[in-house]
């Protein structure tokens, strides 16, 4: 619901930013060259679904429980790539799932602010500009004794693809005006350091490539994700090509 | 029209509710989701309820989550009420909302308007009627039907005027299933001991109010003008008089209102429901709400709240007020113990403080255990 707001926002002016994809790392992190580095990946939020003609959004159940899978374990694989451990967060009860649920809501409001302000610039400000700081506070290293980790990554993706209805209603739509909606493939990932809270790093791409239905597109999918992700010390990071 | 229509769909996709919605019907009831569509509708609410299982803003209390549910499930039937879970959110507003995958929302400012068992079953029962009838369902669907063929329409030269009779259509769809809802309610209501009469009531309660709201803020009141055209409320008038006269032929000697037993089950919230609504700080919206709920007989627990209204204001004349409130709550029920904890506090505010200090006294021995008495305990002794 909440990533619906948000590509709300983003949907609106997507259209006039020269690249869809923005992405910031805090300055001059790395994770440590040596030794052992654990990403502990909360449950992923992700929705597909498909357009009807009319452009509503019908949420799709086997898609979006398979493209969870697909994204978690290409996701598993790629930082197995960068000799990082991938960690699920366990199912959590009572007062530590609540725990993890503010977290969540936190990071979705700092996130918001960071991809508002900073990223695409929609209402900038002042004092956000140079320095990238922005984080969840110290508290969050609690997340990282409950999943056995030193950074946190969270995730989302929202796909709505369209029924073949709708792309016929959309060409023909085409030949008398132009603006009609289409298919929303977009995601953001954001890294948070669990001793001190602070985001490392934050990705938003309102127009991802990768069918997430598809093993193949999943992995597509998690390389544009990462686009960016901080690396050990002294290997240089790669930028996705568009 | 386009904007409108996307948050009409998203909105009214998922959630039924009583401030903006309604309902169908046929034989026995059978939960599950049935296609891939009510799947994907079904998974996106789970996972809504995932988090909010986790809100600070639940009121968790066993006692009160099991009373609410108890009304519910007299109210229909307990082998139907199980396909439900109820989650009461503390929020001074009224609404209840119904999920297609069972997850029932009930704000704590419906507890606090409704002033019987028979009328919160009311409300719990057309929810529950929009569930069982897969309501939300049929919304989903009805609307991507007609925005399907609104997007054929738009791409025909002069199909604007249809586009506007199809999404008149989309409402009424709505009404009929709001009325549906109301209907089955009643019956349910009727035939599992609780007075049908009820439901008429509680709705006018509802309806004056929300009248009351939108004539005090001139853009409510714009929108809802704006808005008849597409006004998802059956008509106030015809509403009432459907559900009285089909109350009044299911109306029988052992059916109960379930006064006393609301009114004991809400005693312990009372005084947080009241403060909640007082705290939005709207004084003449709560002055109306207070007597529109007193219906001409003012109750010990709708006094005790005037005064605490009049106490939070405390502007010439108000602490005089509210200690006549109190004192005339006190005279109804003695056991009110909060009553003596306003009325204390509004004779030291109006100067008259050894009959205040008497009566903070009064409230801490009747309320020994009470989270303020720490601070009332000092107001008490000091000078």
């Amino acid at each position: 619901m909440a990533i619906a707001a948000t590509a709300a926002l983003l949907l609106t002016p997507a259209a006039s930013f020269a690249e869809s994809r923005q992405s910031l790392t805090k300055e001059a992190f790395a994770f440590p060259a040596q030794g052992q580095v654990r990403v502990v990946l909360f449950r992923p939020d992700v929705s597909v679904g498909e357009q009807s003609t009319g452009g509503l959004d019908q949420p799709n159940a086997g898609w979006t429980e398979q493209a969870r899978e697909q994204l978690t374990a290409a996701l598993g694989k790629a930082q197995a790539e960068r000799n990082i451990e991938l960690k699920l967060m366990p199912e959590l009860t009572g007062d530590d799932a609540k725990l993890m649920s503010d977290y969540r809501k936190l990071f979705k409001t700092v996130a918001d602010s960071v991809i508002k302000h900073r990223l695409f610039l929609l209402d900038p400000l002042p004092t956000k500009q140079e320095k990238f700081d922005w984080t969840l506070g110290e508290g969050a290293s609690r997340l990282g004794a409950l999943g056995g980790g030193e950074y946190g990554l969270f995730f989302y993706t929202m796909d709505s693809y369209e029924s073949g209805s709708r792309k016929l209603a959309r060409l023909l739509a085409s030949t008398i005006s132009e603006e009609q909606p289409s298919e929303v493939n977009m995601g953001y990932a954001g890294l948070v350091d669990l001793k001190t809270g602070d985001l490392v790093w934050i990705n938003v791409d309102v127009k991802m490539a990768g069918d997430v239905r598809t093993t193949e597109g999943a992995s597509l999918r998690i390389g544009e994700l990462l686009d960016g992700f901080p690396v050990r010390a002294g290997i240089k990071a790669t930028k996705v090509k568009k | 029209m386009r904007t409108l229509l996307r948050s009409l769909a998203a909105g009214v996709a998922l959630l039924t509710c009583v401030a903006g919605a309604s309902a169908m019907s046929s034989g026995k009831p059978e939960y599950g989701p049935r296609d891939e569509t009510e799947r994907g509708l079904w998974q996106q609410m789970d996972e809504y309820e995932r988090e909010l299982k986790n809100s600070e803003f639940l009121m968790n209390d066993p006692a009160l989550n099991s009373y609410v549910k108890g009304v519910l499930c007299k109210a229909v039937g307990a082998e139907r009420c199980g396909a439900t879970r109820i989650y009461i959110v503390r929020t001074p507003y009224y609404n209840a909302m119904m999920a297609p995958n069972g997850m029932m929302i009930v704000w704590s400012g419906l507890l606090l308007r409704t002033r019987n068992e028979a009328e919160l079953a009311t409300v719990l029962g057309h929810e529950f009627a929009h569930f069982e009838k897969r309501h939300s369902i049929q919304m989903y669907n009805n609307v991507k039907s007609k925005t399907d063929a609104m997007t054929w329409l738009s791409v025909l030269p002069g199909g604007f005027l249809a586009q506007m009779s199809l999404m008149g259509s989309v409402m009424s769809f709505n009404r009929d299933m709001e009325r549906q809802a109301d209907l089955v309610a009643l019956d349910d209501l009727a035939r599992n001991g609780y007075d049908p009469i009820a439901a008429s009531e509680i709705w006018e309660q509802l309806r004056a109010e929300m009248d009351s709201t939108s004539e005090g803020r001139r853009m409510r009141k714009a929108m809802d003008n704006a808005g008849d055209f597409f006004s998802s409320h059956p008509n106030s008038k015809e509403r009432m008089e459907y559900l009285r006269a089909a109350a009044i032929g299911k109306r029988s000697s052992g059916q109960t209102m379930g006064t006393e037993s609301y009114r004991r089950a809400m005693a312990p919230w009372w005084p947080q429901l009241i403060n909640d609504q007082i705290k939005l700080n709207q004084f003449g919206a709560t002055e109306f709400l207070l007597a529109s709920m007193a219906r001409g007989a003012w109750t010990a627990d709708l006094l005790y709240a005037r005064g605490e209204l009049y106490r939070a204001r405390g502007k010439e004349g108000d602490f005089a007020s509210a200690i006549g409130f109190y004192k005339q709550a006190i005279a109804q029920d003695a056991l009110l113990a909060e009553s003596y904890r306003g009325l204390g506090v509004s004779l030291i505010r109006s100067g008259s403080k050894d009959e205040g200090k008497k009566a903070l006294k009064q409230y801490l021995e009747k309320r020994p255990d009470a989270d303020d008495h720490g601070i009332v305990s000092m107001m008490a002794t000091t000078s």
